[in-house]
């Protein structure tokens, strides 16, 4: 058996926080290996380790035998490694084609046609089409993630490295990706994906390897594991078992939206006359393709997108026309759909953060002033909510890793006294537990008296974790019939419009 | 008519010149509000070597002290970390202060004729050839993409393989260099330095760049605006317009077409997402 990459008892620590711990990872040549593990497992650290942009402490990286030391992604380049990674590496202001060959342009002056004519060798070569003039803040998310894949064939790449690849792709995009990768492996490249989807791991990879706290836990041929097995493997423990959905006792209508118009930035209308009730104690999903609408009727409902007609009330309260800070106090709660634009800011302490959005509620703030005492505390009580992993209240929001992020914007959400919960993509990030805890959460809340609407892109979530489902298309919500209301076939076909 | 066109475009060579050193700076993510001060230590520093080495020489030494200049810029931003807008402003006052001493310590004060200079018509032909290049460069050159990357995204620009930082030297030295010919272009016109001699062009230059959008033709286009209208004021000066005199809040107008433009009256907003980023 050939490895194409060793990477043998790597340790790094920031600070005295142990990312990786005398980690080991060896990839077949030709194969798609899966690396699997919770928030902060230390799977995107080992993967920057291998791919020069953080120094090891200690270790050894190998390619082909051969050690190697990169000093930055450059030289990792060079050899043959390349990364796509999370948040994908598109910068929106150049072109398609200056995103393909930025870093590898091939001389100081772009030959802009023989450049254009491999762009497109490579692109047919893959199946895909490109208008390479075009700005690349105009590609989908799925057309963003193919452009990767093109940029890593551009660079000659023999490693891939996927670093959750499918988080913002529909099922049959993630589908036509996977395609793309084996035709990849075919060809002799090797690919090591970092996923949380276990089905992804089970369908495509060869061979998995699970990390927990940083520490490498086993690695196994996936024809010898189960969903189930890998899953428990990666928690060190059983898993939470989902909740048992029951019917909701009727308490009356928390939310009333009736026939709201919105626009969207290109002042076109995108909702029009909207309407849906929300149920007191109820947790109702939006299952959708992302962007039909769900952004624009949470900013509506959060009062940063002017409602053009139609009126929202919440608990019989009409709020149409009240700011977002009158909406805060009432008791609407936010988990914002991209944590790191809306949902924190990363230059700021943990302890700032905790506060953002329920600065002026009791009791953080004391007549004129915000309470630092209370403050600490309320912190506190957010962090440990979720145990979201920190290295102190007073650090940065960036030293979080992701997932952590996330469990502490939810805890923010979720912790003071929540009367209606908007929640998009809570689980964005979340390893298995950590979705149903937040989930559990929202639940909780939600038999205290408050109620929740829940958007997120995989249906599967909705389908376990929600007592109602409504399917967004186009700017409008459908209801499955009663007999189909959990079917997700049926719900599916709602979704893309059809009947 | 005429005349009043090519005051113009004598009037807006030192704004484009220096805009498009704050295009190169900008543009790579670097915050540069002391244009100003390169162009003022480049004009001392020219009118101080040109009576010595003549008005090549005098060009050559102004470039190279603003260039020096920028570079500091880039030191104090990238290297030490240091904010971007409190670093410009330090440019600016060791340009005023620097300027002011060295000139007081080291001008003739025997020779009290005019200074050998360049002729204007170079600096006005540079003005105009500069943002063609800067434009092909941005299409075309890998450098251009490069400085682009980094002043969108310097993390995203750093995975691929390029190193923003050193973009950035490279942007800032170009500054220098604009920022400097803009200089020495002042100094040109009317054979001499004055104390603080550049008049807030380099804010106007900062103002055209904006009101650009960060791009190298239409800031160009921009800052011949600039130049119409202040060639317009210098004509018309102490005639009378409507029985009255041409206001003084005429002076202001770049600045409040630009707080328009920054308002978003005029398109999308365009300023580099990486700016400030280190």
């Amino acid at each position: 058996m050939t490895f194409a990459v060793e990477l043998l008892g790597i340790s790094k620590h920031f600070g005295a926080v142990a990312a990786l711990d005398n980690v080991s990872l060896s990839v077949e040549k030709g194969t798609i290996h899966a690396l699997v593990g919770e928030n902060g497992a230390g799977k995107t650290t080992l993967m920057r380790v291998l791919y020069g942009a953080l120094q090891p402490d200690s270790g050894e990286v190998k390619l082909d035998d051969q050690p190697h030391t990169f000093k930055n992604s450059k030289d990792a380049i060079q050899h043959g490694i390349g990364m796509v990674s999370q948040h994908y590496g598109i910068i929106p202001a150049l072109t398609c084609l200056q995103n393909l060959i930025l870093g590898a342009e091939g001389g100081p002056i772009v030959k802009v046609s023989e450049a254009k004519k491999r762009a497109d060798e490579l692109a047919k070569r893959m199946g895909f089409e490109f208008d390479w003039d075009s700005d690349a803040e105009t590609l989908s998310p799925a057309g963003a993630q193919k452009l990767e894949i093109l940029k890593l064939l551009w660079r000659n790449a023999k490693v891939m490295i996927l670093d959750e690849p499918t988080a913002m792709l529909s099922p049959s995009d993630s589908e036509a990706l996977f395609a793309s990768l084996r035709k990849l492996v075919d060809e002799g490249a090797t690919v090591i994906l970092v996923t949380h989807r276990l089905p992804e791991v089970m369908d495509h990879c060869k061979t998995v390897t699970v990390l927990r706290g940083g520490k490498l836990i086993s690695s196994h041929p996936v024809s010898e594991v189960t969903d189930r097995s890998l899953a428990e493997l990666i928690v060190g423990g059983s898993l939470v078992e989902p909740p048992v959905i029951e019917p909701v006792r009727d308490l009356g209508i928390a939310l009333d939206i009736s026939k709201i118009v919105v626009k969207d930035d290109r002042r076109h209308d995108v909702l029009k006359g909207l309407d849906l009730q929300v149920k007191r104690g109820e947790v109702v999903g939006i299952a959708g393709v992302d962007g039909s609408g769900q952004r624009e009727l949470f900013q509506a409902l959060l009062g940063v997108r002017k409602i053009d007609s139609g009126s929202v009330s919440i608990d019989d309260q009409e709020v149409t026309n009240w700011s977002s800070a009158k909406r805060l106090q009432f008791g609407l709660r936010l988990i914002a759909e991209d944590r790191h634009e809306e949902g924190v800011i990363e230059d700021w302490s943990l302890e700032d953060n905790a506060i953002l959005g329920l600065q002026r509620l009791e009791p953080i703030q004391k007549s004129l002033f915000i309470s630092t005492p209370d403050r600490h505390k309320w912190a506190e009580v957010v962090a440990e909510k979720f145990s979201t992993k920190h290295g102190g209240l007073n650090q940065p929001m960036r030293t979080l890793s992701g997932g952590n992020q996330q469990r502490f914007v939810a805890a923010r959400a979720l912790e003071m006294s929540p009367k209606l919960i908007l929640a998009f993509q809570p689980a964005r990030g979340l390893d298995l537990n950590g979705t149903a805890d937040v989930y559990a959460a929202i639940r909780e809340k939600c038999k205290a008296g408050a109620s929740a609407l829940v958007v997120s892109f995989d249906l599967d979530e909705l389908l376990i974790h929600c007592d109602r489902i409504v399917a967004m298309n186009r700017g409008e919500l459908r209801q499955p019939k009663p007999e189909e209301a959990r079917d997700r076939q049926a719900i599916g076909r709602l979704m893309v419009g059809a009947q | 008519m005429i005349d009043v066109l090519r005051l113009a475009l004598i009037m807006a060579t030192p704004l484009c010149l220096a805009a498009m050193g704050g295009y190169t700076s900008e543009r790579g993510g670097i915050t540069n509000i002391g244009l100003e001060g390169l162009m003022l230590m480049s004009a001392c520093v020219t009118a101080l070597c040109s009576a010595h080495f003549g008005a090549l020489g005098g060009v050559a030494c102004g470039v190279l002290s603003s260039t020096l200049l920028s570079i500091l810029h880039w030191l104090s931003t990238q290297k030490y970390r240091i904010d971007h807008v409190i670093s410009g402003m330090a440019i600016n006052a060791i340009a005023a202060g620097g300027t002011n001493f060295l000139y007081g310590k080291f001008s003739d004060p025997n020779n009290s004729g005019k200074l050998v200079v360049m002729p204007t018509n170079y600096f006005v032909v540079a003005a105009i050839i500069v943002p063609f290049l800067l434009w092909v460069n941005s299409k075309y050159g890998r450098f251009g993409i490069r400085l682009m990357a980094a002043g969108s995204d310097p993390d995203k620009a750093r995975l691929m393989g390029t190193e923003p930082i050193t973009i950035r030297f490279w942007g800032l030295t170009a500054t220098g260099i604009f920022c400097g010919l803009a200089g020495s272009m002042l100094v040109s016109e009317v054979q001499a330095f004055t104390d603080n001699m550049t008049a807030g062009r380099g804010y106007i230059a900062l103002a055209a760049l904006i009101l650009g959008g960060w791009r190298p033709i239409p800031t160009f286009v921009a800052c011949l605006g600039f130049g119409f209208l202040s060639a317009l004021r210098v004509q018309l000066d102490g005639t009378q317009i409507f029985g009255a005199n041409i206001p003084a809040v005429w002076a202001s107008l770049p600045y409040i077409v630009t707080i328009v433009a920054l308002a978003g009256f005029f398109g999308r907003n365009r300023t580099p997402a990486g700016i400030g980023k280190l």
